[in-house]
């Protein structure tokens, strides 16, 4: 048994494990990953969005080195001029998931704030290492911007928001777009973010063997990612943004992560880094909340603060 | 939640849901939580909404399966509610009912008792396995509830101690429960002594005991599971170990254990784990030597080097005693049996 010292899950959320660890281990070792592409599969998409009146369009485009990634446009049925415009990444360690993993959750800025969501297919690790994936999201952003008036989508109200491995994509989107002078983004939304992976924070280390997405897990996802670079000098901030140097000029941040998680660490000094670089930064650490648990288990009181509050910034941000 | 139950069923058809709902509704118990997070759990799990009522005081509520609290009365089917000293619980179900949603509404109402405070002891009789394998509980009490679970005054049974997730080839029919435990919910049975043994991993047996005595067989039982390693060994009976299990039943975790320390030192060798075992069962060097399929001087080099470390001759007199205490105490604190396994499936259907 061991005696490493952790915040304790939330009473909910820790009945909500029984359920979630049937489908997601704690620990997730290599030989794990094609299991996991099954089991973290997103469930049959149209039913929900003509319950939701959301109207999908996917689109063939060119990601890295311009080879074809798919993108599904959602747009709320009653849409009327230009929208603002979300480009979501989904979770998945980076190894496994689709573009519409967890997705539900911001299905509700699609139809409750009139936004239009653009989910991006990017490729995954092992097969497709650093930098396809990222730069597959870096190609989807510059095609959105690229193609506004065919969207509808309004150019200077674009965003990006990932959860996990798509928050640390999203947060790398945002430093590329800046140094290179990319598409223009007018926020981040970085859900319990995966910016890190040198494994080096206290709490990479409090939750091993429990919970959802471990230190052993990260490391699956990280090596699958960067092979032998995971760890050394050679890594860009753009596939892990907790090496950046320079968070100056960066869009406004929404962060949030639970106590109960390894990316506690990453999370919280990223919004200390942004804030010591002068930038705008919204951080919130949900007490007791294991890794993703707004997506695991959403009818609880501890997600329904996490989605309400994470909802009120983005209507802040977006809405007219 | 609903989903990732029907995704569990989908990659692994033989995987118990009915364990997990009872594991989930046990932690909102544990955590004592409200009557809105006890039917918002039930909401998310069975689908669809779920509500509650009580006559004294009167009150009622109604919650969807993402929490939110429904206005309005509703009147519930008959198939779809349960009622128990003046509660009633129900789910709002369109069609016909699931198959989770019996043992939804049971926990459900279970939970929302306890938390309204009828106590354990009133009228609720499946929680009553708890009581019976409690140390602290009075011995009458214990006779009393075993009276109502149909076990034997004079008869002797085993305590079977099961993680949730564990594998069931064939169940047996007797009395069970999910009874929180410092190590987590653990899955216990009782059965009588001269049950066939039983085709499930992991699983720990205890020894053989009266109804008053059930809760050392499962102390028993808990330490034989801790000391299982599947696929290799998926059931240990602890008559095995004859009376070093009780001794270690006894032993507080976190206690100090002469000669642990040491053993430590020694597992840390990358043939450490592998060297021990073999002189445990082994008679001599040269029987080890064969066991673990090395050659004899090779093996007397790693016995020189563990008599270095651990200061005695593990092979001498009492020293094979104390190395095969260390070393069943060093199995127990690395004991990974309880941690969830990967999904069942997880390693041979990925594709």
């Amino acid at each position: 048994m061991t005696t490493t010292a952790r915040p304790g899950f939330d009473p909910e959320l820790k009945a909500g494990l029984a359920i979630v660890g049937g489908v997601f281990p704690p620990t997730i070792t290599p030989d794990l990953i094609a299991f996991m592409r099954k089991s973290y599969a997103s469930p049959p998409i149209a039913d929900t969005l003509r319950r939701r009146g959301i109207v999908r369009r996917d689109e063939v485009i060119a990601g890295h080195h311009g080879d074809a990634i798919e993108v599904s446009v959602l747009t709320p049925a009653q849409a009327n001029g230009p929208r603002p415009c979300v480009l979501f990444l989904h979770s998945g360690g980076l190894i496994f998931g689709d573009r519409f993993s967890g997705a539900d959750l911001v299905l509700d800025w699609v139809d409750q704030l009139g936004t239009v969501l653009v989910a991006v297919e990017y490729r995954l690790a092992p097969e497709f290492p650093d930098p396809v994936p990222r730069e597959d999201c870096y190609a989807a952003a510059e095609w959105v911007a690229a193609s506004a008036e065919h969207l509808g989508v309004r150019p200077d109200r674009l965003f990006v928001a990932g959860a996990s491995s798509g928050g640390g994509l999203a947060a790398g989107l945002a430093l590329a777009a800046r140094d290179r002078g990319g598409p223009h983004l007018c926020g981040q939304v970085l859900d319990y973010p995966m910016l890190d992976d040198r494994g080096l924070t206290r709490s990479t280390h409090q939750f091993d063997g429990i919970g959802v997405w471990d230190r052993v897990s990260n490391e699956t996802g990280w090596t699958a990612l960067l092979g032998d670079a995971r760890g050394g000098a050679d890594v860009s901030p753009y596939a892990a943004p907790a090496r950046a140097t320079d968070l100056r000029g960066l869009p406004p941040a929404f962060i949030d992560v639970g106590s109960a998680e390894i990316f506690r660490d990453e999370a919280i000094a990223y919004a200390d880094a942004i804030w010591n670089a002068g930038g705008d930064a919204e951080l919130h650490v949900w007490p007791g909340g294991f890794h993703a648990f707004d997506i695991f288990a959403p009818h609880t009181v501890l997600a329904q603060g996490m989605i309400r509050t994470r909802n009120a910034w983005v209507e802040k941000i977006l809405v007219d | 939640m609903q989903e990732l139950l029907g995704r569990i069923s989908a990659l692994d058809p033989r995987a118990s849901l009915s364990l997990r709902v009872i594991a989930c509704f046990d932690e909102l118990i544990v955590g004592n939580v409200n009557t809105r997070a006890l039917l918002s759990a039930a909401a998310s799990l069975a689908g669809c909404n779920a509500g509650f009522s009580q006559q004294l005081p009167p009150r009622a509520m109604r919650v969807t399966t993402k929490g939110a609290i429904v206005p309005g009365p509703f009147s519930p089917a008959a198939g779809s509610s349960v009622c128990e000293g003046g509660v009633t619980a129900w789910l709002e179900r369109d069609g016909a009912q699931h198959v989770n949603d019996a043992i939804i509404l049971e926990r459900l109402l279970l939970a929302l008792r306890l938390r309204h405070g009828h106590g354990r002891r009133d009228s609720d009789h499946r929680r009553e396995l708890g009581l019976l394998l409690d140390t602290e509980a009075p011995i009458a009490d214990r006779h009393t509830v075993a009276s109502r679970l149909n076990l034997s005054l004079t008869g002797r049974y085993r305590v079977l101690a099961a993680p949730l997730f564990a594998v069931w080839h064939s169940h047996p029919t007797c009395v069970e429960d999910v009874v929180a435990t410092p190590y987590g919910s653990i899955h216990a049975l009782v059965v009588p002594e001269s049950h066939d043994p039983v085709d499930a991993s992991p699983c720990g047996i205890g020894l053989p005991t009266g109804v008053d005595k059930l809760d050392r067989s499962f102390r028993t039982a808990i330490v034989a599971l801790r000391l299982c390693l599947p696929p290799h060994t998926p059931v240990v009976t602890a008559d095995t170990y004859g009376a070093l299990i009780g001794l270690l039943a006894d032993l507080p975790d976190r206690a100090a254990v002469p000669d642990l320390d040491a053993l430590d030192s020694v597992m840390a060798h990358p043939w450490g784990p592998a060297t021990v075992d073999v002189l445990i069962q082994a008679g001599s060097v040269r029987q080890a030597a064969r066991l673990a399929g090395v050659h004899h001087s090779t093996l007397q080099t790693r016995v020189d080097t563990i008599t270095e470390i651990i200061g005695f001759d593990p092979l001498d007199g009492l020293g094979r005693s104390r190395l095969g205490t260390a070393y069943l105490c060093w199995r127990l604190r690395n004991s990974r049996v309880l941690d969830l396994p990967p999904p069942t499936g997880g390693r041979s259907g990925g594709d």
